[in-house]
């Protein structure tokens, strides 16, 4: 590795990054303009940055090598990811959430959700999830890049921790979403052009698309054992069916992200920031292709590189790996691309953590002061030019607070808790917002009790299920082998199952329950919702 | 099946094929509709 040659690129590649916040910068006047992007962001841009921001590294390296493992049996996440997280999420939720945002002056998912249902109460809980919960996630791309910085330029942990959060942070508070958005798409086309070449190398490499899967069908007999006594039936097969394997790749893997990225508060918000359902249209074309080359490739990879290292070295990708899945990727690049692909995939993780993480921390930010502090958020948008910007100073004071907890997160908590971050949040989103989000777009009768018994319903049972139940959670977490000296208080496989897919349901059956029972919103509210 | 053991892994290769190909028709006939 050529350590100058590599900061050279990522020098010219930081000043285009801080070009392209500069422009945002430029361009943001409002809050409306720091919030939601002054809701006129081009298609191209407002895809690629939906998809940067959906997939971090964790997407790429963390479940890549989880593939490396599993097998290709994750390329049902990528179905999933595409077909409920592209198509469904822009064609069916996200034209109704861009008018009804557009109709209700929305500028954040809480808030979207508080003026749907004419609810102070639930903008505020909403708000608080996201501040709780999501520095969680942050921390873990946050350190996970820090961590790959330091090996690969050979800096201080901390120095490199440090740097990274300003370099996101000054960008991220000078440019608002417009300056977040500007640069994700940026990094999202970096993404797709390291991910698209390491497909075609990699398949290249091992001969073509079907030699290379009938290789890795031909190592079914190299399965270890004790994957085998777990379902392992080879890296082209799924698990048994019910096996322990089975529960773990289908439950959390498959439907966990499946499911949770429809309730993402920091990519639901990005619906509002185009002008037209047009935009989505073209959208829905550029963000199915992003998808497939982004979660496709890293699937497909980790699981052929079991093909290269057995060819090479007569082990397995995990064995090669030292038994630490996350290192299974960056092994496999190492070895087996030419150098000058090494750089370019350098880049994709710094842009795909970078991606990420701004994305979030703005969504902490525009949480903090629209929904916890309440600035700006029973403000017209047509005043809005009027008035002094304390909004956006309150903005910009939540996004440097989320980033000091994420890194102070990111930095003591144990590593057993912070690599259960995504997972974490993104159960909790998915129960809390996902069942008044679908019942608040799609059925007007809806009720604010309903909704609000259902966030709390989801909330509890989720973070009950997390604690207490679901053993990869559980058992790291410690609370439930604190109290009861087990991992958890039920056997297989109901310790199996992700809180997803037990919160999630409960939450939807006791908002539909408690709406046929309560009074509906106001006439005048769905009225100006469903306008 | 492309090499797969598993008619299941199959499926789910044609699968992200099929909706990405449904994502590119549906974002190019609507754009000629939007015009």
């Amino acid at each position: 590795m050529n350590i100058p040659l590599l900061s050279i690129i990522i020098i010219i590649y930081l000043l285009v990054i801080g070009y392209l916040g500069f422009l945002g910068y430029r361009g943001t006047k409002s809050d409306r303009d720091f919030n939601i992007a002054g809701r006129q962001i081009h298609p191209y841009i407002m895809a690629i940055s939906y998809g940067a921001t959906f997939i971090s590294t964790s997407a790429i390296v963390g479940f890549g090598g989880a593939a490396g493992v599993f097998g290709m049996g994750l390329l049902w996440l990528t179905f999933l990811n595409i077909a409920l997280g592209v198509a469904v999420a822009f064609i069916v939720f996200g034209k109704r959430t861009r008018k009804m945002g557009l109709n209700l002056e929305a500028h954040t998912f809480p808030e979207f959700l508080g003026k749907r249902y004419d609810s102070k109460f639930i903008q505020v809980l909403g708000g608080v999830v996201i501040f709780v919960f999501m520095p969680l996630y942050a921390g873990v791309v946050l350190i996970g890049a820090a961590r790959f910085i330091e090996s690969t330029l050979n800096i201080n942990f901390v120095l490199a921790l440090a740097i990274f959060s300003i370099v996101i942070a000054s960008y991220v508070i000078a440019g608002g979403l417009k300056g977040v958005m500007y640069t994700d798409s940026l990094q999202g086309t970096i993404m797709f052009v390291g991910m698209a070449a390491l497909l075609i190398l990699t398949y290249k490499s091992l001969g073509g698309i079907i030699p290379a899967h009938q290789a890795l069908t031909d190592m079914a007999s190299r399965v270890p054992e004790s994957l085998a006594a777990a379902g392992h039936q080879g890296w082209t097969a799924m698990p048994a069916l019910g096996s322990p394997l089975w529960w773990s790749l289908v439950s959390t893997i498959i439907l966990g992200v499946g499911i949770g990225v429809l309730a993402q508060p920091q990519l639901v918000v990005r619906f509002m920031t185009v002008k037209s359902n047009k935009e989505l249209n073209r959208a829905v074309f550029i963000g199915g292709i992003f998808i497939l080359f982004m979660t496709g490739a890293a699937f497909i990879v980790g699981a052929l590189s079991n093909v290269y290292f057995f060819n090479s070295s007569g082990n397995i990708a995990i064995a090669e790996a030292g038994g630490n899945t996350d290192l299974i990727i960056p092994a496999f690049i190492n070895m087996a691309m030419p150098q000058w692909f090494v750089y370019i995939f350098m880049m994709t993780l710094l842009a795909a953590a970078m991606s990420t993480l701004s994305s979030q921390f703005h969504a902490m930010g525009t949480s903090f002061s629209r929904d916890i502090i309440g600035t700006g958020s029973r403000t017209s948008e047509n005043e809005e030019g009027q008035k002094p910007r304390n909004g956006l100073l309150v903005t910009k004071a939540g996004v440097m607070l989320g980033i000091i907890i994420s890194v102070i997160l990111g930095y003591y908590l144990p590593i057993s808790i912070i690599a259960r971050g995504t997972a974490l949040f993104f159960g909790v989103c998915a129960a809390v917002f996902l069942p008044m989000y679908i019942c608040g777009l799609y059925w007007k009768r809806t009720s604010k009790a309903g909704a609000v018994s259902g966030m709390i319903a989801g909330l509890a049972v989720s973070v009950f299920w997390m604690f207490f139940v679901h053993k990869a959670n559980a058992s790291m977490l410690k609370l439930v082998v604190v109290l009861t000296g087990r991992e958890s208080l039920f056997g297989f496989p109901w310790n199996a199952v992700d809180p997803i897919l037990v919160a999630f349901p409960l939450a939807l059956i006791v908002t539909i329950i408690v709406t046929l029972f309560t009074r509906p919103v106001p006439a005048a509210v769905v009225e100006k919702s469903f306008k | 099946m492309l090499g797969f053991s598993g008619v299941s892994i199959f499926l789910a290769y044609i699968l992200c094929i099929l909706s990405t190909v449904f994502c590119i028709i549906y974002g190019v006939v609507m754009w000629n509709k939007d015009k």
